[in-house]
C-alpha cells in the first residue's frame, strides 16, 4: 500500500535505530558496569623530527617572556624573533612562559616529557626567571632583610642549577640566554634597598650560569636604570613595549653576532 | 441486521458546569437521510462528534449498527465514515497518498476499492496531484471518497455543501441522495440552512440549545410556511389595498409580507394593479429557520 | 501497526521534514569546517610546524596563562589542561587529523542544543499539526484504537531520531573526510577521565579506538535527542500550536545550558532534565554541573523524564475531547 520510498527508508531507520542503541548499550556497559582496563603501550615517540635549517627558539619562563604589559603580546621574545626574521634567518619560536612563574614551578616544567622534547629540538633558548621569587608580587619590596633575600636567593639559585642540568640532560648544543633581573622600583623611596638586592641576586646568577659556556647572562639591570618609569607598564613592574624592546635590541643583537645559527 | 443503524439514546455532554447537550435520543434507518438542523452553536456539532467519538459523552449511549462505541470503539467505527465539518486532508501528499493512507487504517481495504471509490466521486483525473492544488469542491469529494472507503453503514457528513459553488451543491445533493437510496446507506447530514435540508432529507431534527426540539418528516414540517414578499408603489396605497385582502405579516420600508396562497395570490396582484398600484417585486420565501424556531419554541429566541 | 508507523513516515517525507533538516545540518557543517581548517591554518603558521605535541604544548601554555584570570571557569580550566597534559605524557594526540576527529568534536557540540533543535523541527508538531490541520478528526475516526495511534507516531518519532543522527553523521563524514581526509579511525582516544570534587581522577582512564568513541557518542546522542523528541511529543499533545511548544521546549533547552553554568550551589537543580543532558561531558571527562552528578545519575534523570512525558502523554491523549 505504501510506496516503496517509504518503506525503505522505514526499515532503514529501524536498522540506524538498533546501531544507536547498540552505542548506548555499549557506552553503558563501558563508563556503568566498567570495562576492562586496557593497558596501553603508548607507540614509541618519534623522535626524529624533521631537521630543518630552521633557528629553533624555545621561550621559557615567566610574564617577561609570555609578554605581560606589551600592547601587542608579544614581549621581547616576539621582538627577537622580528628582528631575527628581517635579517633573513627562518625563525620558529616556541614560547612556554607562564605568567606568575616562579623558578620553583620552571623546574617542575622543565621535567615534563614534551617540554624536554621541544627543548631538545631548541637551537636557542631564552629564559627570565627568578622575578617572581624576589618580588612575590611586591610583597617582599615592603619588608627586605638580608635574611630573608639571602634564603630566596639560596633556593631560587639551586632551582636555576636544576633548571640548568635539565636542559643540558636533552640538549647540549643550544645556547641558553637568561635575561636578568631589572629593578622596577628604583625610584620608590626604597629604591636604594632594592636596587642593592637586584643587583646582588644578578651577580649570583650570573656566577651560575658561568659554569656552563653555552649559557649567557644578558644584563637588563642597565637598561631600565635611568628613568625606569618610561620604560615600564601602568603596572608598574612589567615592561612596556619601549622596554622590551630595548631588551629585545640586545638579545638579537648577541644571537646575530655571537652564538647565532651554527 | 435489524434496520436501525444508528441509535442514540440519552446523549448528554456536561462542560464544566453547562450542559452543552441535554438528552438527545433519536434512531436511524437504513436507506435514509436524516437531516441535522439547528442554528450555529446549537450543539449539531458537539454531537457529530461525539457520534464519531471524537468526543467522549458525559452519559448516554451510541450504537452504530448495534456496536456500542464506548465499548467497541474499533468495531463500531468499521462501520461508519464521516467528515466533520471541512473534509481536512493532507495537503502536502496527492489525493491517492491520502486514501492510502486512511485505507491502511481499514482492515481489507484494497488498492481496487480505493480506484473504485476514486471513480465514485469522479476524481480519476486530479488524484494523483497534490491536495494543496485542489479547489475547495475537489477536496469534498475527495474527502468522501474517504469516508466511503471502508464500505460504511452510516456516512455522518457535517455541513456537507458549506462553501461550495451551486453546481457543487446540487451535484452534492444528488450524491447524497443516491447514496442513501442505491447504496443503502443511513446519511446524517448536519445543516443550518432550511432549503438544503428540505432537499436531500427524508426526516430532519431540530435542534437548539443542545435538545432536540422536533424530529419529523421533512413535508409536515414545512407546511403552509410559504410566505410572499411584495415590493409595492406607491407603498401606502398598496399596502392599505392589500390589508383589505389579506392579513399583513411583517412590513417593512417599500415592503411587505403575506402568506403564500396558490389560488388566491394572483388575485391580489390583478386587484393591486387595478388599484393603480405598481408591483415591483413578488417574492416567494420558503420560511426563514429563525421564523420556524419563532414558532417552534413559542417565541424563545435563538442565539 | 507497521503500516500505521509507515503512514506517519510518509507524513513526514511529504512535509520534507529530513531535506530541512539535512539543509540546516549541511550549512552549519560547511561553516563548522571551514572554520576548523582555518583554525589549523592559524596554528600552523604561528608555531611554524604541524607537530601536535608543540600544538598542544602551546595549548597548555595559553591555558596556564589563562588561568589566573579565569574566574569561575579556573576549576575547569584546570581540569582541561590536566587531561591535556595526561594526553600529552602518554602522547596520544587528542586531535589526530582527520574525518573521525572533527565527527568526534562535533557530536560532542551538537549533542546538547543543535541535534536536540532538528528533532523538535519534527517533534513538535507530530500531533498538534494534525490538530491544527484538522486531520485528527480524520485520524481518530477510523476503525483505530487512539493508544495504537499515538503508539504509531510515536514510534515514527523514534525512528525519525534515529534517521535524523544518521543523516548528521554522514553529512559530518562525506564533508569531513573531503575537507580533512579519512584517516585516524583507529586513532587512539583516552577516555574514563573522572572529575570529582575539582579533581581530575585518572585510575580508570583507558584508550579506546575512535571508531568506538565515536560511536558510543552517537549513542548518547540519540538518547539525549530521543529525550528531548519525547517531551516535545509530549508538548506537541497537550498544546494546540506547534509554535507553542517549540518556544517552551527550547526555553526549557537553554535554560538548561545556563543553567548547567550556575547551578552548582543549587543542587536539586540536578534532578531538572535539561541540567542533564549534557551526556558527553562525562564520557570525555569534564566537571559536571553539580558536583555528584555522573553518567548513571544523569541517564537515570533522562529516562524518568522520558518515561513520565509518556505516560502523560498516552493518559491525555486517549482521555482528550478534540473540538
Amino acid at each position: 500500500m505504501h510506496s516503496k520510498k517509504v518503506r525503505i527508508i522505514t526499515v532503514f531507520a529501524a536498522f540506524t535505530c538498533l546501531l544507536w542503541i547498540f552505542g548506548l548499550g555499549w557506552t553503558v556497559k563501558d563508563y556503568l558496569i566498567g570495562a576492562a582496563h586496557s593497558a596501553y603501550s603508548p607507540p614509541a615517540a618519534d623522535e626524529s623530527a624533521a631537521q630543518t635549517n630552521e633557528l629553533k627558539i624555545i621561550a621559557l619562563g615567566d610574564s617577561l617572556t609570555r609578554g605581560t604589559g606589551d600592547i601587542e603580546g608579544k614581549g621581547y621574545v616576539g621582538y627577537v624573533t622580528d628582528q631575527l626574521k628581517k635579517e633573513g634567518l627562518d625563525v620558529s619560536l616556541i614560547n612556554l612562559g607562564i605568567k606568575g612563574l616562579t623558578s620553583e614551578r620552571l623546574a617542575e616544567q622543565i621535567k615534563e616529557k614534551e617540554i624536554k622534547r621541544q627543548i631538545g629540538q631548541g637551537d636557542i633558548i631564552l629564559m627570565t626567571i627568578g622575578g617572581n621569587d624576589l618580588f612575590l608580587g611586591g610583597q617582599t619590596l615592603t619588608n627586605i632583610t638580608d635574611d630573608s633575600i639571602s634564603k630566596l636567593e639560596e633556593a631560587y639559585l639551586s632551582h636555576l642549577k636544576a633548571i640548568l642540568a635539565d636542559i643540558r640532560a636533552v640538549n647540549t648544543e643550544a645556547t641558553i640566554y637568561l635575561l636578568g633581573l631589572y629593578d622596577p622600583f628604583n625610584e620608590f623611596p626604597e629604591g636604594a634597598l632594592t636596587s642593592k638586592t637586584v643587583r646582588g641576586w644578578n651577580s649570583k646568577t650570573m656566577e651560575l650560569l658561568a659554569e656552563d659556556s653555552k649559557a649567557v647572562f644578558v644584563p637588563t639591570y642597565d637598561l631600565f636604570q635611568l628613568n625606569v618609569n618610561d620604560y615600564l607598564f601602568t603596572d608598574h613592574f612589567h615592561p612596556n613595549e619601549v622596554g622590551y624592546r630595548l631588551m629585545a635590541d640586545r638579545v638579537a643583537a648577541l644571537i646575530t653576532s655571537g652564538g647565532g645559527p651554527r | 441486521m435489524s434496520s436501525i443503524t444508528l441509535s442514540v439514546q440519552g446523549l448528554r455532554k456536561v462542560i464544566g458546569k453547562r450542559t452543552i447537550i441535554k438528552d438527545l435520543s433519536f434512531e436511524l434507518k437504513r436507506g435514509e437521510v436524516f437531516g441535522f438542523l439547528g442554528p450555529n452553536g446549537a450543539g449539531k456539532t458537539t454531537t457529530i462528534r461525539m457520534l464519531v467519538g471524537l468526543i467522549k459523552p458525559t452519559s448516554g449511549t451510541i450504537h452504530i449498527c448495534g456496536l456500542d462505541i464506548a465499548k467497541e470503539f474499533t468495531k463500531a467505527m468499521s462501520h461508519l465514515g464521516c467528515i466533520v465539518e471541512n473534509p481536512e486532508l493532507y495537503p502536502f501528499l496527492s489525493g491517492m497518498e491520502n486514501l492510502r493512507h486512511f485505507a491502511v487504517m481499514l482492515k481489507g481495504t484494497t488498492q481496487a476499492r480505493i480506484d473504485e471509490v476514486v471513480r465514485l466521486v469522479g476524481m480519476q483525473e486530479r488524484v494523483n496531484d497534490k491536495v494543496s492544488t485542489y479547489s475547495l469542491g475537489m477536496r469534498q469529494r475527495l474527502g468522501i471518497a474517504q469516508a466511503l472507503l471502508g464500505k460504511p453503514d452510516v456516512l455522518i457528513l457535517d455541513e456537507p455543501t458549506n462553501g461550495l459553488d451551486p453546481s457543487g451543491i446540487r451535484e452534492m445533493r444528488a450524491f447524497i441522495r443516491f447514496l442513501a437510496e442505491e447504496e443503502g446507506l443511513t446519511v446524517l447530514v448536519s445543516s443550518h440552512l432550511l432549503h438544503e435540508i428540505q432537499l436531500m432529507c427524508d426526516r430532519v431534527a431540530i435542534i437548539t440549545k443542545g435538545e432536540i426540539i422536533r424530529v419529523d418528516s421533512v413535508t409536515n414540517l414545512l407546511s403552509s410556511e410559504e410566505r410572499l414578499q411584495w415590493r409595492l408603489r406607491p407603498f401606502a396605497l398598496g399596502k392599505s389595498v392589500l390589508g383589505s385582502l389579506t392579513e399583513l405579516l411583517n412590513e417593512q420600508e417599500e415592503t411587505v409580507t403575506t402568506i403564500y396562497s396558490e389560488q388566491l395570490s394572483g388575485d391580489w396582484n390583478r386587484k393591486l394593479v387595478e388599484a393603480g398600484v405598481s408591483v415591483l417585486e413578488m417574492n416567494r420565501k420558503l420560511p426563514a429557520l429563525e421564523d420556524l424556531f419563532l414558532e417552534l419554541t413559542g417565541g424563545e429566541s435563538i442565539d | 501497526m507497521i503500516n500505521l508507523v509507515q503512514n506517519e513516515m510518509t507524513k513526514l517525507l511529504g512535509k520534507r521534514r529530513f531535506i530541512i533538516i539535512s539543509v540546516i545540518i549541511l550549512v552549519l557543517l560547511s561553516m563548522f569546517t571551514y572554520a576548523q581548517a582555518r583554525q589549523a591554518e592559524t596554528i600552523k603558521e604561528r608555531l611554524g610546524t604541524v607537530d601536535w605535541r608543540t600544538e598542544l604544548q602551546q595549548k597548555i601554555v595559553d591555558w596556564q596563562n589563562r588561568l589566573s584570570s579565569a574566574g569561575q571557569w579556573r576549576e575547569q580550566l584546570q581540569i582541561q589542561i590536566e587531561q591535556s597534559q595526561y594526553y600529552l605524557d602518554h602522547d596520544i594526540n587528542p586531535s589526530e587529523p582527520g574525518a573521525p576527529t572533527f565527527i568526534r568534536g562535533f557530536v560532542e557540540n551538537s549533542a546538547e542544543l543543535f541535534l536536540p533543535l532538528l528533532i523538535m523541527i519534527i517533534a513538535v508538531d507530530l500531533v498538534s499539526s494534525e490538530r491544527s490541520m484538522g486531520t485528527i478528526k480524520l485520524l481518530l475516526t477510523r476503525p483505530v484504537s487512539r493508544f495504537h495511534i499515538l503508539l504509531s507516531k510515536y514510534i515514527a518519532l523514534i525512528l525519525s531520531v534515529s534517521l535524523v543522527i544518521f543523516i548528521f553523521g554522514l553529512l559530518s563524514y562525506i564533508i569531513s573526510a573531503f575537507m580533512f581526509g579519512n584517516q585516524g579511525w583507529a586513532a587512539p582516544v583516552l577516555t574514563g577521565f573522572k572529575v570529582e570534587g575539582g579533581e581530575l581522577n585518572i585510575s580508570e582512564v583507558r584508550l579506546v579506538s575512535q571508531w568506538q568513541y565515536i560511536i558510543q557518542q552517537f549513542g548518547l546522542a540519540w538518547f539525549i535527542s530521543l529525550v528531548v523528541g519525547t517531551l516535545s511529543f509530549m508538548l506537541s499533545i497537550l498544546m494546540r500550536s506547534s509554535a507553542a511548544g517549540m518556544g517552551t521546549m527550547l526555553a526549557c533547552l537553554i535554560a538548561g545550558a545556563i543553567l548547567s553554568n550556575m547551578v552548582s550551589s543549587w543542587t536539586s537543580a540536578k534532578y531538572l532534565f535539561m541540567v542533564n543532558l549534557g551526556l558527553m561531558n562525562y564520557v570525555s571527562g569534564t566537571a559536571p554541573p553539580i558536583e555528584g552528578m555522573t553518567l548513571g545519575f544523569s541517564l537515570a534523570v533522562l529516562a524518568a523524564w522520558m518515561l513520565g512525558s509518556l505516560v502523560v502523554s498516552f493518559a491525555v491523549f486517549m482521555r482528550k475531547d478534540i473540538y
